[in-house]
């Protein structure tokens, strides 16, 4: 079973290999997209109603806000401490934008819908971001400088891997210690047990740039696959390299 | 702690894509298309076999020309040669004269080479937009797969 959907202003693509139960499996994945789009509704920095919004005007308090967003600001919170700083959804003279932790939290909350639900075997990548199920699968990591190319590829039985880098969106990750963008590195992979980890380390360690590749690496639970300003690859020793295949 | 070791060097600047990936869905299928999204692994085919008939078989040989591609360096070409769903082979058809140029590309032909032959199940990149989308890796797998 295959479906992609448009959430958030990104693809997520949804395959789902168990046997059987054909109307259940829609229905899951019903459930799962239905849950992204309520998520972009809640939190999204785009939407004037949002709650995010809503909070970052003064309209909500601390105490009012749902118990979902107070688990992602306090997930901000603890990558902001972290990184030193590096890391901020509180830019100056800009709005709360906390969709860097919002994405990995809120798919890695989909994949245990479907898991919830039954499934076993099933890959959920959302705009790149990947969570795993029931493998192995074997995951392809973009090029950093070539659309059409892969520069490495593991193999993932259960977990997620996310990537950030510079080359779709531009410029968009800064550095919260300078405020400026970050452009130390050219792409970097987290694999992890889950995609809130996974995305989020991901996301703060490209902010931090250079250094922000043995700062993850030394993150518990977490395998790295780094390309630097020079094109040198970086990776930790437990990443999943898959092998050549049969 | 962890340590972090540097493996390999990927390429000099603005060099050159080893080979051309040309977005067709909805139209023909390319073999380019077949090498980086193949046919799900054996254990993963159940719900999606017999949805392309466009696979290759697995014996069949087939050698393609990129796109000739200028770069400051000079032009660059490159031809591959299939085999059934894997590349088999890359060689430079045209090659710019510059040393460090000429150093490079079989670094970066080896470890493409390497990536691209595997067989992918899906693709991590950072986010992607969705009119990036439609001509991206991701896009191709999914739509062998639906």
């Amino acid at each position: 079973m295959n479906r992609v959907e448009h959430v958030m202003g990104f693809p997520v693509s949804l395959r789902i290999d168990d046997e059987g139960g054909g109307s259940r499996l829609d229905e899951t994945a019903d459930a799962l997209f239905a849950w992204l789009r309520e998520v972009d509704a809640r939190f999204s920095p785009f939407r004037p109603d949002s709650e995010v919004c809503r909070y970052d005007r003064g309209e909500l308090r601390l105490p009012q806000l749902s118990a979902d967003l107070t688990e992602v600001l306090d997930l901000c919170e603890q990558y902001r401490l972290a990184t030193g700083g590096a890391f901020d959804v509180r830019l100056p003279g800009r709005p709360l934008d906390p969709c860097a932790v919002v994405k990995g939290w809120s798919v890695q909350r989909a994949a245990e819908l479907l898991t919830a639900a039954g499934a076993r075997r099933f890959i959920l990548n959302a705009g790149g971001d990947v969570v795993v199920s029931g493998g192995p699968w074997r995951v392809g990591v973009r090029h950093p400088e070539h659309a059409d190319q892969l520069c490495t590829v593991l193999e993932l039985t259960d977990g997620a891997v996310a990537t950030s880098a510079r080359y779709e969106r531009g410029d968009h990750i800064v550095d919260g210690r300078t405020g400026r963008p970050a452009t130390g590195l050219l792409s970097l992979s987290v694999v992890a047990d889950s995609l809130t980890e996974a995305d989020a380390t991901a996301t703060a360690a490209f902010a931090m740039g250079p250094e922000g590749v043995d700062w993850a690496a030394a993150r518990p639970g977490c395998e790295i696959f780094a390309v630097d300003a020079e094109r040198r690859v970086r990776r930790t020793p437990g990443f999943p390299v898959a092998t050549v295949a049969a | 702690m962890k340590r972090v070791i540097p493996v390999l060097v990927l390429s000099v600047a603005g060099l050159i894509p080893v080979w051309r990936y040309e977005p067709s869905i909805g139209t023909t299928t390319t073999t380019t298309t077949e090498a980086v999204a193949p046919t799900p692994t054996p254990s993963a085919t159940s719900s999606s076999s017999g949805s392309s008939s466009s696979t290759p078989s697995t014996s069949s040989k087939k050698v393609v020309q990129g796109t000739a591609i200028n770069t400051d360096k000079g032009t660059v070409q490159v031809q591959v040669t299939f085999e059934g769903d894997k590349i088999s082979a890359v060689s430079m058809l045209q090659q710019p004269d510059h040393p460090q140029t000429t150093a490079a590309v079989p670094v970066l032909i080896e470890e493409t080479l390497k990536a691209q032959s595997s067989k992918i199940d899906t693709v991590s990149g950072a986010t992607i937009t969705s009119d990036a989308y439609v001509q991206s890796l991701q896009a191709a797998i999914d739509a062998k797969g639906a």
